[in-house]
């Protein structure tokens, strides 16, 4: 089989994606046989844009008109193009305050100076491009990410899933912290994927991988009023990895 | 030709930064370090959270450093909020931050730095040219990454570890079996010391910097600052002596101390303010280029400690315990940790309601800034008619010695 040229970039984020990758120890020897890595700026010198890309995984968010550009050109160069993670997907953690005066954001931190480049409020990749698949989490799961490169290596992406985080919970038979403790759990709402990680451990759901398309919203809200968590709680919560989302 | 020239991406590092030459003629003569890395504003997207908020919103500056970055900011909350946690919390912690370093040395070691040495691109090439050495590297890193997920809940952005205590303690069989597999890699840790000590040095002998680094707790712990010419910091004072600085050409804060002092903080900076005698030959004094050397001295001295600490753990008996209950108050905290690549401090001021007011946060590589860009000036000079590109790989390589974390020192 023909190795799958891939582009690895990362805009505003962290680099826990693509750090998600390179935590695939047991695979990576194996994924070699099947992937070269053109561009990964991250782990791979040199980067050098070139040529065409069976496929690109872009993680973070713009931030910035030279992250535009490359993305754009990846965009251009690519057959497939994969936003990773939930700052790619949603705008992410960095976006926390995008409803806020970016200039006030900027002097908190900056005083009056200025500093070198432009920056804008943090955008998903979907703001600028068009996006083929989206696996979100803050990080995504390791697993998501090798069945990502397996679909790739078939000529497809793997189908979206749109459960919440609850389905899995409940399939694991955990104790079910928002009804049972009364905690602020927002796995009733957030796109499952994660096998319940959080709350497996008794930790609520802090809602990292954004809304499920397949919930019932009105039903849900009603619960968490009934636990004392009034809409505009649980929205605020819901914003921290996904400033749009309305319900 | 005369300008300037870029190392527009420098590659094999985390996040976005450029270097800076200054050509006349054939002659490189100056060099700039630069980092270009968009600023995400933590210190403001954190202001009007809650306390329990801000160490899960804080890990988000850095995916390599999540789990220190997550300990230096409940260390802070707790301060401020006068919030005393077990002995057996602390411990876990502990275990967590040394599973931190091994993970973090040994993915700079085996698919960041190594590569320079063996004329290869990165990890993919390490796979031809010492596939032995990457299948190691690889399951040492994998190990650290098991401690973290086996305490924090997962390997990056642990959300286990909360104000106060855990969500889940560890079964004292998953300790075991990470007892276990530290004592399968204890012989692998001294091969690649061997290995690592024998690879031939292309970088001319640079002087190494000031070094100053964390003191005064557990290893990688502690409440002041101390440097090799005597200094002692307290952790109140830290952040005024770390003096941060903006300046036009980097996004991140840049420490300027007294005069022309420039400190490095890390693995060389750590081990030459407490070095163990089996090293000290090699490592005391030694030029900035030995970082590869110090990281993996030092990733023996991760494995070797945690091993300890769940010794301690096992032999106290692991208990399920809640987090203890808190109560919002009014209150300041500053911490100091040692992240994988030097000193890290997270300081925070609450209200009453225990509402974020205040949020500073002072990383290794913002601190390192200055020391990484003097010695690439001094690169330049000890490679004065060297062909440009062979200044330029040096550069890189250099850059590459300090392990430079971009995003964590943005942030």
């Amino acid at each position: 089989m023909k190795k799958l040229r891939f582009a690895i970039a990362g805009l505003t984020a962290c680099s826990g994606c693509q750090l998600s990758l390179l935590n695939c120890e047991a695979e990576l020897p194996h994924l070699l046989e099947a992937v070269e890595f053109h561009f990964f700026p991250m782990a791979c010198s040199p980067a050098i844009l070139e040529g065409e890309y069976d496929a690109t995984l872009v993680e973070g968010c713009l931030s910035m008109p030279h992250e535009q550009q490359l993305l754009i050109a990846l965009r251009q160069s690519s057959r497939y193009l994969i936003a990773v993670g939930s700052c790619a997907a949603w705008g992410g953690v960095a976006a926390l305050k995008n409803g806020e005066d970016r200039q006030l954001l900027r002097q908190q931190v900056y005083g009056s100076s200025r500093i070198a480049s432009e920056t804008f409020a943090p955008q998903p990749l979907h703001a600028a491009v068009t996006v083929d698949a989206v696996i979100s989490g803050c990080p995504p799961e390791k697993e998501e990410l090798l069945k990502l490169i397996a679909g790739l290596l078939r000529g497809t992406v793997p189908i979206p899933i749109s459960y919440p985080v609850c389905n899995e919970c409940r399939m694991r038979e955990n104790l079910c912290l928002l009804t049972e403790r009364s905690m602020l759990c927002l796995g009733l709402l957030t796109l499952g994927g994660c096998d319940a990680r959080c709350p497996s451990l008794g930790v609520p759901c802090e809602g990292c991988r954004g809304p499920a398309p397949e919930t019932n919203l009105g039903e849900a809200l009603e619960i968490y009023l009934q636990k004392g968590y009034e809409t505009g709680i649980v929205c605020e919560r819901l914003r921290h990895f996904c400033p749009e989302w309305k319900p | 030709m005369s300008g300037t020239g870029r190392i527009d991406i420098l590659t094999r590092v985390e996040g976005h930064g450029s270097v800076e030459l200054v050509r006349e003629g054939e002659r490189v003569v100056d060099a700039f370090f630069k980092l270009h890395e968009s600023p995400r504003l933590f210190e403001a997207l954190l202001v009007g959270r809650r306390f329990d908020e801000v160490p899960e919103i804080a890990c988000r500056i850095c995916s390599i450093c999540s789990t220190v970055h997550k300990v230096a900011a409940l260390q802070a909350v707790e301060q401020a909020l006068s919030i005393r946690i077990s002995r057996q919390t602390g411990l876990l912690r502990q275990l967590a931050v040394q599973g931190g370093q091994i993970e973090s040395h040994a993915l700079n070691i085996f698919c960041l730095a190594l590569p320079d040495y063996l004329g290869v691109g990165g990890f993919p090439g390490l796979a031809n040219a010492a596939p032995e050495e990457l299948q190691l590297g690889l399951r040492i890193k994998a190990l650290g990454n098991l401690i973290q997920e086996t305490i924090g809940g997962r390997a990056i952005h642990p959300f286990n570890l909360l104000v106060g205590g855990l969500g889940t303690v560890p079964k004292p069989e998953q300790l075991q079996h990470l007892a276990d597999q530290l004592a399968a890699i204890r012989e692998d840790l001294e091969t690649l010391i061997r290995f690592v000590s024998a690879l031939p040095e292309s970088l001319p002998a640079l002087p190494t910097p000031h070094v100053c680094a964390v003191s005064g707790g557990s290893p990688l712990f502690g409440d002041r600052l101390i440097t090799a010419t005597g200094t002692i910091v307290s952790a109140d004072s830290a952040a005024s002596w770390l003096n941060e600085q903006i300046e036009p050409h980097t996004h991140a804060k840049v420490s300027r101390f007294d005069g022309e002092k420039v400190f490095m903080v890390g693995p060389l900076a750590r081990l030459n303010l407490a070095m163990p005698e089996e090293d000290a030959e090699q490592l005391r004094g030694a030029p900035v280029s030995s970082s590869l050397l110090a990281r993996t001295v030092e990733l023996k001295q991760a494995a070797e400690r945690a091993g300890s600490l769940i010794s301690q753990l096992l032999s106290d008996g692991l208990h399920q315990e809640s987090p203890v209950a808190i109560s919002p108050s009014t209150g300041a905290g500053t911490a100091l940790i040692e992240a994988p690549r030097g000193v890290l401090l997270h300081s925070y001021r609450f209200d009453k309601q225990g509402v974020c007011s205040n949020a500073n946060i002072i990383t290794p590589t913002s601190i390192n800034q200055a020391a990484i860009e003097t010695s690439l000036k001094a690169l330049v000079t000890a490679m004065d008619g060297a062909d440009y590109d062979q200044v330029k790989t040096s550069c890189e390589r250099l850059v590459r010695c300090f392990d430079p974390c971009i995003s964590c020192a943005v942030h």
